[in-house]
């Protein structure tokens, strides 16, 4: 099993490419949705399946939903 | 505003197949997080007319109208008798020949009657209202049963590969259900002697992209790899907010009410969230939220009846309720007034 370490900011930006189909480029893994059109809130469902598939951990999703930019997410899925 | 003539709604019936389904059910059929479906769909429980795991079809839509139709009638004074006419508003037909209005009058016992069927989406439920109000208004009728219902598990196929599926197809599995519901609309007032004040349903789409399409297949283009059921959830998301402060605000112009007048709220049942976040920007304090989306899921055509039902074991006389629907598919404003006498 992936330790939650293992799982890298890159590792991130691939799961949201690869699952969600975004063309998310890496600087825009700050950006905050806003800036981000192709982003839809929707997209949290696979998101959060995936993430927690690939770390092993669940995702607090309610503070999930508050976020604003996908490190955000990524700081929640994956506490430093 | 004072329409006349009065027309007086008499009874409700509803009907919501099957036992309820948790999101821990549809958590563990789909592979997705049960909490997200709790926190970001806000929707607990609803029902469907097929059995998801093995795909029968237990009821038809026309199955669970008539149901709700005949428990209308019981509960009116009237009798099948003196039911002159059906309205059905669905997005979801058993076919579309013959139109599933006739099948519930089949079913219902009835003959020998005009019946109407509406396709709609959200504001279906509502356009039978109006309809059906016009009718008895118009002074040919004096009683008729108005009914509203979807089968939205008609889409919802959990044999096919959902690995890759969008999150758009993804959602639809937790945000609808299934369902009917009828109203027995009457002349002079009887039974639970609710009138209907005034109805509101107007398209609002000039030019504006569809918020959500359901597709239909014929044998020519049924392997077309088309998802059948798709939304613009960012769009509805962001407008049906708006649309539904504009059309309370518009009602209460109509009537000549002030917002302070209203006993109980009946917003647009999207999802629990939504629903939840709706009724907040609508912003009527004094007025008690009526809703069932996050009991019965987004059963369409069927959500103003079951609000219905919900309001009359609350509303006593001289209370006042305002409904507001929104129908995102090619933006219809709609929305109702009841006071009971």
């Amino acid at each position: 099993m992936t330790t939650p370490s293992a799982y890298t900011l890159a590792d991130f930006v691939t799961t949201v490419r690869d699952e969600l189909g975004l063309p998310l480029a890496d600087e825009q893994v700050a950006a905050d949705f806003d800036d981000l059109p192709e982003w839809d809130s929707l997209h949290l469902l696979k998101l959060v399946t995936a993430v927690e598939q690939a770390t092993g951990h669940p995702v607090p999703v309610g503070r999930v939903l508050e976020a604003r930019s996908l490190k955000e997410i990524y700081d929640l899925a994956v506490p430093a | 505003m004072t329409d006349n003539p009065q027309v007086y709604l008499a009874s409700v019936g509803t009907e919501l197949p099957g036992e309820a389904v948790t999101n821990a059910d549809l958590a563990r059929a789909l592979g997705a997080n049960e909490e997200w479906i709790e926190v970001f769909i806000g929707t607990r429980t609803r029902h469907f007319a097929r059995d998801l795991t093995t795909g029968e079809v237990r009821w038809s839509l026309a199955d669970l109208c008539a149901r709700a139709a005949a428990e209308a009638v019981r509960a009116s004074e009237l009798d099948l008798a003196d039911i002159e006419f059906v309205v059905l508003g669905t997005a979801t037909p058993d076919t579309l020949m013959p139109a599933t209005v006739n099948h519930v009058a089949d079913q219902l016992g009835l003959d020998q009657v005009p019946t109407f069927q509406l396709q709609s989406g959200c504001a279906g439920a509502v356009q039978a209202l109006s309809l059906g109000r016009t009718l008895i208004a118009s002074g040919e009728y004096r009683s008729g049963l108005v009914v509203g219902g979807d089968v939205c598990s008609k889409h919802l196929d959990l044999q096919r590969d959902l690995t890759k599926a969008a999150p758009s197809d993804l959602v639809n599995f937790v945000l609808f259900g299934d369902g009917a519901g009828a109203a027995v609309l009457t002349d002079e007032p009887s039974g639970a002697g609710v009138a209907v004040r005034h109805v509101l349903n107007r398209f609002t789409g000039l030019g504006r992209e569809p918020g959500q399409v359901i597709e239909w297949f014929g044998l020519a283009d049924r392997h077309d790899d088309r998802q059948a059921l798709t939304e613009d959830y960012k769009a509805i998301e962001e407008q049906v907010p708006v649309m539904a402060v504009e059309i309370l605000w518009e009602l209460l112009g109509d009537l000549d009410w002030s917002a302070d007048e209203l006993d109980y709220l009946l917003p647009p049942q999207l999802s629990g969230r939504m629903t939840r976040k709706i009724a907040e920007q609508l912003d009527v304090p004094g007025a008690t939220e009526i809703s069932c989306v996050a009991e019965t899921g987004n059963n369409g055509n069927a959500l103003p009846f079951l609000q219905i039902e919900r309001l009359l074991e609350k509303m006593t006389a001289g209370q006042k309720a305002l409904a507001v629907a929104v129908e995102s598919s090619k933006w219809i404003k709609a929305g109702f007034a009841l006071e009971r006498i």
